[in-house]
Formats: C-alpha cells, structure tokens, sequence
C-alpha cells in the first residue's frame, strides 16, 4: 500500500492518483449539498478542501470518510471502486472537528483504540502506541483522560490515534477552529512536518484562508457545493479563476467595464473613468463582453499627481479616503470620480498620507487578472 | 452539514433501526392493540351502538362520580400548585445547604408508594388515629373529627401524593428565569410586590400551567388514595371503574368511563404539550 | 448570582421558606408515623406506649404470606427490570442515532404507559390477558410492568445520550470498528449511568405497581403491593408499617447517595 513512485503501468514519471472522486454527487431531497463533483487526490499530497460554511466541504471529506453515502457518482481508492465500504474497512485516519474522543478511555486506550478493532491487542500495540504517542508529543500524558487535557493536548491525542495504524489517507475536518491563534499557527507547522514524515496523503478541510495557504500542496475552493478552482496556494493568489476565489483568498479590488481588445493574452477594459490593461488569464475573451478583473491591494502603488503619469495605461486619479493604520503597512482608499473606490495597501512608514489629497494609483500592465464574474461562471 | 443525522452506509442502519422498531412492534402488541380494545369495548358490550354512552346523559350514579372526581382532580390541582408554587420560590430564596435538604425531602416522598401513604394517612386521620388523639388529650375538641372516609381524607391524601408532583417542575421552570429581570425591573422602580407581579409571575406562567395539567392528569385517574381514604362513600371515576368490572360485571359501562377518562386525559396532554416539552415534563 | 436572586427580608427568614418548611413537614409526617406504629408490640394498629418490639420486622421474614410476596415482587421486578432496560435501551440508542422524524413520533407511543390511567390499563390488561391465558402468571406481569417501566427507561437513557457527541460513534468507525463494536466499546459505555438509572426507575415502578395486579393476578402471583392492599382491606396489619419502613428507609438512603454523588461529580 505504499505509495509508488515508479508507476505499474505506463511508466510516466507521474505521481500515482490515491483517491478519486467520479461524479460524486449528494442530495438531500431538493437540497443539493454538493454537485457532481470530480476530484483526483494524488497519493501523499497535502490538499486543503477550503470555502465557507455550506460550500460542500465537509459533505465530500464525510464522503470519503464513508459517513456519507453519495446519492450518485463513484469513489476509487488505487482503482478500487470504495463507494459503498462502510467506513471500518476503509483504513482512512480521521480527525473529527472537536476531536470526538473517547471521554471513558484513557489517553492510551484512546490511541490503542483502532489497533483493538484491528485484533491488535496488549504487548503487540503496545511500540505503535508508544511511537504514536511520541510523535505526537504526549509520552507523559499517557495515563489521563480526555477530560484533564488542554485543547491542543486533546488536539494531539486525536492525531495520534488517527495515525496508529498508518492509514493510506488521513482526513482532518477543520481540527483547529477550537484552538486560539498561537496555537493554529503552531499545529500549521507540525501538521506539515507530521504529513512529511508519515509520508500519508492528507485530506485537510477549513474555512480559514490562511491555515489552507500556510500548509497545502494544492487547494481546492468551494462554493454552494461546487468546485471553482483546483490549483497550488500560490497559484490561487496570484491566478484566481473566479471573483469569488479572488475575494475569498486575501483581499481584492474589482475592475468592471467592458473589453476593447483582447490579444495575445492581454485585455483592455474599458470602465466608465479609466481603462486598464489585465492578464487574460486564460478566460476566453471577445471585445464588447462584460468584463471583472481582480486587482490585489498591493499591487496599486500611489503617488502625487504629476504630468505624465496619466499617460501610463494603468493608472487613475482620485482622492484619499479612509486611510487604516496596519503597522507593517497603511490601508488606504481611493475615491475616484465616479463615485467607484480602490482598496490599497502600501508599505508604512514611507509616505503620510492627508484625506481628501489627490492621489494617482497606478499598477503593472498585468498585475490586473480578469476572472470570471460570479454571475457568469458555468 | 447534517452528515452526523444522515448517515447511511450499509448494514450499520439496519442495525440501528432493527433496535428502534423492535420495542414498537412489543408495544403495539402487547399494549396497543389491548388498551385499543377497551375503546371497542365500550362500543360493542353488551350490544353494539351507543347505548354506554347514554348513560353519561342518563344515569344520574355516573355524573354523580365523575362530578366528584372533575371536584376533587381540581381541588387537588389548586393546593397543589399554590403551595408548590411557594415552595419552589422558597427552594430559590435559600442556600445550597437547605435547598439540598429540602429538595431532598420533596424527592424521597416523591418515591415512596402510593399505598404506604395511604396506610399512614388512614393511621394518623381516623377516629382513633394520632391526630384525633391529639386533639381530645389537648381538650380542643370532645368528639373525634370524622377526617378521613370522606372527601376531606381524599384531599389530603391527594394532595400529598401530587404535591412532589407540581413542586419539581414548577422549581425547573421558576430556576430557568433569568434572575438579573427582577432586580432589573426594582432598578426601574418598582416595588418588590409590583416586580413579582409584573415580571416574575408572568414569566412564570407557562411552568404554573404545565404543573397544573401534569397534576390534574394524574389526579383524574387516581385509584388508590381515593379508594382507601375515602372509604367507599367517596367515590372516583378509577374506583367506579373498578368496581362495574368487578362486582357488577358491567364491562360495557365500565369501558365507556374508561374511554371517556383516556380522551379527557390525552387532551390535556395535548394542551401541555404547546406550553412545554411533554418528555422534560415527565421526567422524573 | 444568588445574591441577584429575588429579595428576601434582611435576616434571610421569608414568609415563603416557613411555608416550604411547613410543606416539607406535611411531606414528612406519614413518614414520621410509619416508624413508630412498626415498633409496637400490639397486634392491631397502634402506637407503641411502654415498650417497642420489632415483631412485625421478624413476620415480614417468617411469615409465608408476606416472604411470598416478597419473592413474587423479586421475581416479577427483576424480570420486568430486564425486558424494560433492553428494550428501552435499544429504543433510545437507535432514536438517538437514526434522529429521524419518525423515531421522534414514535417516542410518545413509548410514552404512552405513563400518561395512559392505571385503571384505563387494568381494563385493557384484563381483557387481554384472559385471551392470552396469561391471567395469574408470572409472565403476564412482568410482561405489563415491562410496558410500565419501559418509557421510564427510554426517558433517562435519551436524556444521557443527549450529551453524547454523535461523532464518537463516528470516530470509532473511522478507526476501524464494526457498528457492533462501536456500540459495545464506544456508545454503550458513556451511557452507563442512565442505563443503571433507567433500571432502577423501572424496577421501583413494578415494585410499587398495584392497580393492575389486583386485576390480573390473584393466589399464584401475590405481589407485595396486592398483599398489603388486602391487609389493608381486613384489619390492618401493623407489618404493613414495618414493611413501609424498611422501604422508606431504603428510599431516603438511594436519595441520598445518588445526590451525595451528583455533589461530588460536580466538585
């Protein structure tokens, strides 16, 4: 069961495909929990199902998991069509949102649990359990009952029991929204070293932005049960599909107009001010379309008013509005004329900024990306 | 996100509701189709028709009992509640220490059986009983009271067994207001006796309500207080009952009462049921 | 919070708390009575005046007629007791983890013995129970105080498994174990408590249980509450008090330790 590099068949220098989803679809009654969905997980990656409450998230890693039956489509787990197994024989690790352990059974027995249902029993569990707990951290807590544990210890005791038994997969459904902030970012760091080291895919589900950007090898985004965009974390940033994944992830100016031109992967778009020049970004384009372009915040630079500046392709004037102390950096809007505002960020400390100054933010020519609006996506 | 309530892979389910089904299928045979036969019962013995239920409108015997029964079910009701209502109040006011021992009180009485009170209640009220012995050593009164054997014996004795019966809820339900509203509302300037009327007794309400009917329930088909204390010249529904099927084998009467004391009773569980959760409300 | 609660007079001594007194008293005094007319020497009803005798403890024990109801309320309890705790346990675990609407309706069926009247159930068992040829029998009660103790049951294991998280069931599949396993090792241990309680409310339920014994049994099943209803009914047997005692004692000491326990659980 361990993941093969040097693939059986074709020989392609590709990893091998652990999980994959066959338009799996989930209705309850008229209620479309998540629509036919394909998903292909590579084996040993770390991906991150991430979008708001009601996205479909949860409903396909509890399908995976065997919890919940799909109302059509096929799961195959190295080919092996896993649909209709029921979770026991799954071999999948899952870590529950608020842990779910056992309250009556102690740390040890908590983790001993799976190799139990396994047969596995005394002296012969006894290293794993022993290893599993080391690795988590919680040799000395062996002894005590979930009741006597912080909420990263319990967080741990989860992961350890989840792992004792070397799933192929381990599923984790938004295991950190109970803990504070300090120690999100902690587990962030030890989920990853963790994923290396038992070399296991995971399958990991949250609703924070910056839990899926810090610890994924590819994020997948949902919406009212639909995938928008499957792509690594930096590639999502910079490369959005869609307006809602550009608003999702981070923060993000919306340019509407229509295109003037497109060619050779660049668009002009008119908006009722200004035009501006945007990436094509791979959305195929004709000139008289309705257009979005998501501008990151960062990307505007700002400065004083001065001849010539007007004649670069993407720039335009306006006034200071509310300016937002950050510390390492200073939101500040701009109003423009017709009544439409921009969101930039700009480094603190370089330039004092007055409301109702005239300002001119300007951008590279592909810094703008053009995306699909929401209304219009398929 | 409901994936916990729907879950469905397999043989698990059907475990699940092989377990949920099995004590239906016992109670629909064992106790459903019986007490369904009462209500035939009274509509086919001895002849089919409504003849039983005529009597409701003729037979002078039969509205005599029920009249006693709806009299005394609602006395009963009232005592109940009025001293339970204090009591819960009081169960607010004092500490833990006193709370626990009262509580404790209410509870204990709450289980010790019906009949045992009864024996107690016929000791201490009869003619030569403790009270009455009392009484006449004091030089209070010069003939034993007649207290028990009659309706005042079925009261007391009534209202005993139910008291535990109305104080439990009406503690629960007194405990779950909020208790910042009434010195909200002294702060705003009224008096102690206007907060307690204006704040404290409405919110209260709904528990008095549900108090009421589960006590009222239980005292419309009461058979064993009544019976021993009130001697056979008190007579309720329950004892009536009993008695047409025992002695004067009148099984068509006898189901008909029946019926009429089951409708009457699962109506007022039905009114209970918009001012409370029936379930929390049986709980014992 | 206390000190917010509704005002009480100064010195803390509230019209309310003397009638709550007065009330608890009123509670207490069969209790009081009982003790002291089980210790009297005499044979009839009274209070003992120049000296006190436990003979009527030493008759509950030699006596045929009442060791005989003794075993018969035994019997018929501890096998009412395990018919009503299995069911009632199977029921409220498969509500609890089915949560389908259809459980939820069928919950006030299982209800249904505790609202229905007594005498309503002596009619019905009556009629029944003469079909069935189950009048006088031992089964033939145990089968009715089942149905008595079963809601009892149903309604103490639901209010336990209310606080059981529905995914540790979950969890325990998810790491491997069969839906019997997760319920033998995971659902059933946290439920424990209930279940004992469960138990013990529909054991106090059938030994108590007097209205449709008098019906449906007579001299082969003679149940303690039977007993004393026809020592009650000749002349009155001063071992009902000393029966009564030792159950009231047996009462306040369950009370007792089970809110000693509440106590200490929440410390």
């Amino acid at each position: 069961m361990e993941p093969s590099l040097n693939g059986t068949g074709n020989g392609t220098a590709s990893v091998k495909d652990s999980l994959v989803l066959d338009k799996v679809e989930k209705r309850y009654g008229d209620f479309v929990a998540l629509e036919p969905t394909d998903l292909t997980i590579k084996a040993g990656e770390f991906i991150t199902l991430l979008g708001p409450s009601g996205s479909g998230k949860t409903t396909i890693l509890m399908s995976i998991a065997g919890f919940v039956a799909p109302s059509s489509g096929r799961m195959l787990l190295d080919g092996r069509d896993v649909t209709a197994l029921p979770p026991e024989r799954r071999n999948f690790g899952v870590v529950f949102q608020g842990y779910a352990l056992f309250p009556h059974l102690s740390v040890y027995d908590n983790v001993a649990f799976p190799l139990r249902a396994r047969g596995i029993t005394g002296d012969a569990a006894r290293p794993k359990i022993m290893a599993a707990l080391e690795m988590a951290k919680l040799g000395a807590f062996a002894h005590r009952y979930p009741r006597q544990l912080s909420g990263g210890q319990q967080q741990r005791v989860a992961l350890a029991r989840s792992l004792v038994f070397s799933p192929e997969l381990l599923l984790l459904d938004e295991p950190l929204s109970a803990l504070d902030k300090a120690l999100r970012k902690e587990f962030q760091t030890e989920f990853r070293s963790i994923h290396r080291e038992v070399g296991s895919t995971f399958i990991y589900v949250t609703h924070d932005q910056e839990e899926a950007l810090t610890m994924s090898d590819r994020i997948v985004i949902l919406d009212r049960g639909r995938i928008l965009q499957i792509a690594p974390p930096a590639e999502l940033y910079e490369r959005p599909a869609t307006e809602f994944v550009a608003g999702f992830l981070g923060k993000s100016n919306f340019l509407r107009g229509k295109i003037a031109s497109a060619q050779d992967g660049q668009v002009d778009i008119h908006m009722p001010g200004f035009a501006a020049t945007a990436n094509g970004n791979g959305i195929a384009a004709q000139a008289g379309q309705a257009a979005v372009a998501a501008l990151r915040p960062e990307k505007i630079r700002l400065a004083a008013p001065a001849i010539g500046l007007e004649a670069v392709s993407c720039a335009v004037r306006g006034r200071v509005g509310d300016i937002t102390y950050l510390g390492s950096s200073i939101e500040v809007e701009v109003r423009l004329a017709d009544g439409e505002t921009l969101l930039a960020t700009v480094p603190a400390g370089q330039r004092s900024f007055v409301e109702g100054e005239e300002i001119v933010a300007s951008w590279a020519p592909d810094a703008a990306i053009l995306v699909r609006g929401n209304e219009a996506s398929p | 996100m409901s994936a916990a309530a729907a879950t469905s892979t397999g043989g698990s389910e059907r475990l699940y509701w092989l377990m949920l089904l099995a004590p239906c299928v016992f109670l629909a045979l064992f106790y459903l189709v019986p007490v369904l036969n009462v209500l035939v019962l009274s509509f086919t013995v001895p002849k089919p028709g409504l003849a039983n239920y005529a009597e409701l409108a003729q037979n002078g015997a039969v509205q005599r009992v029920l009249w006693t029964t709806l009299r005394i079910g609602a006395i009963t009701t009232v005592l109940a509640l009025g001293i339970g209502y204090v009591v819960a109040y009081a169960l607010l006011q004092c500490g833990p220490r006193e709370r626990q021992i009262l509580l404790g009180i209410v509870v204990a009485s709450f289980w010790i059986s019906a009949l045992i009170r009864a024996f107690a209640w016929v000791a201490l009220l009869q003619s030569k009983g403790l009270v009455n012995s009392i009484l006449l050593s004091t030089g209070l009164i010069e003939s034993p009271l007649s207290l028990v054997r009659n309706e005042l014996g079925v009261i007391i004795g009534m209202t005993h067994y139910m008291l535990p019966y109305a104080i439990l809820p009406l503690y629960t339900s007194l405990r779950g207001i909020d208790d910042r509203l009434v010195p909200a509302a002294r702060a705003l300037g009224a008096t102690p006796s206007q907060a307690f009327r204006w704040v404290f007794l409405p919110l209260s309400l709904p528990g008095l309500i549900g108090a009421g009917v589960i006590v009222m329930i239980f005292s419309l088909g009461f058979y064993i207080t009544p019976a021993i204390l009130g001697g056979g010249r008190t007579i309720m529904v329950a004892e009536f009952i009993s008695v047409q099927i025992s002695e004067t084998l009148r099984w068509g009467l006898a189901a008909m009462l029946a019926t009429v004391l089951l409708g009457a009773v699962l109506l007022l569980v039905m009114w209970l049921s918009r001012f409370m959760d029936v379930e929390q409300a049986l709980r014992k | 919070m206390a000190a917010l609660s509704v005002p009480s007079t100064p010195n803390g001594i509230s019209l309310n708390r003397i009638v709550a007194w007065l009330a608890a008293s009123f509670l207490l005094l069969p209790i009081l009575v009982i003790i002291p007319i089980s210790l009297t020497p005499e044979r009839y009803l009274s209070l003992p005046t120049s000296s006190i005798s436990f003979r009527h403890y030493g008759s509950l024990a030699t006596d045929g007629r009442w060791t005989k109801s003794i075993v018969d309320s035994l019997v018929v309890g501890i096998g009412a007791t395990v018919l009503a705790t299995g069911l009632g346990v199977a029921f409220a675990v498969g509500a609890w983890r089915l949560g389908a609407p259809l459980a939820r309706r069928l919950r006030l069926l299982l209800l249904a013995p505790i609202i229905v009247p007594p005498i309503v159930h002596a009619v019905a068992f009556y009629r029944a129970w003469a079909t069935l040829g189950l009048l006088d029998t031992y089964l033939g009660l145990i089968l009715i105080h089942a149905m008595k103790g079963l809601p009892f049951v149903v309604l103490t294991v639901a209010g336990t498994l209310a606080n059981v998280d529905p995914r540790l069931e979950q969890a325990a599949r998810s790491l491997g174990a069969n839906p019997r396993q997760a319920m033998g090792w995971v659902v059933l241990p946290q439920i424990k408590a209930g279940i004992v309680a469960g138990a013990a409310f529909a054991f106090i339920t059938s030994w108590d249980e007097t209205i449709v014994a008098l019906f449906v049994t007579s001299r082969a099943v003679n149940a303690l509450p039977r007993r004393i209803w026809e020592g009650l009914a000749d002349n009155i047997d001063p071992a009902i008090a000393a029966l009564g005692t030792v159950m009231i004692v047996l009462t306040f000491a369950a009370v007792a330790i089970s809110t000693l326990r509440s106590a200490s659980a929440k410390a």
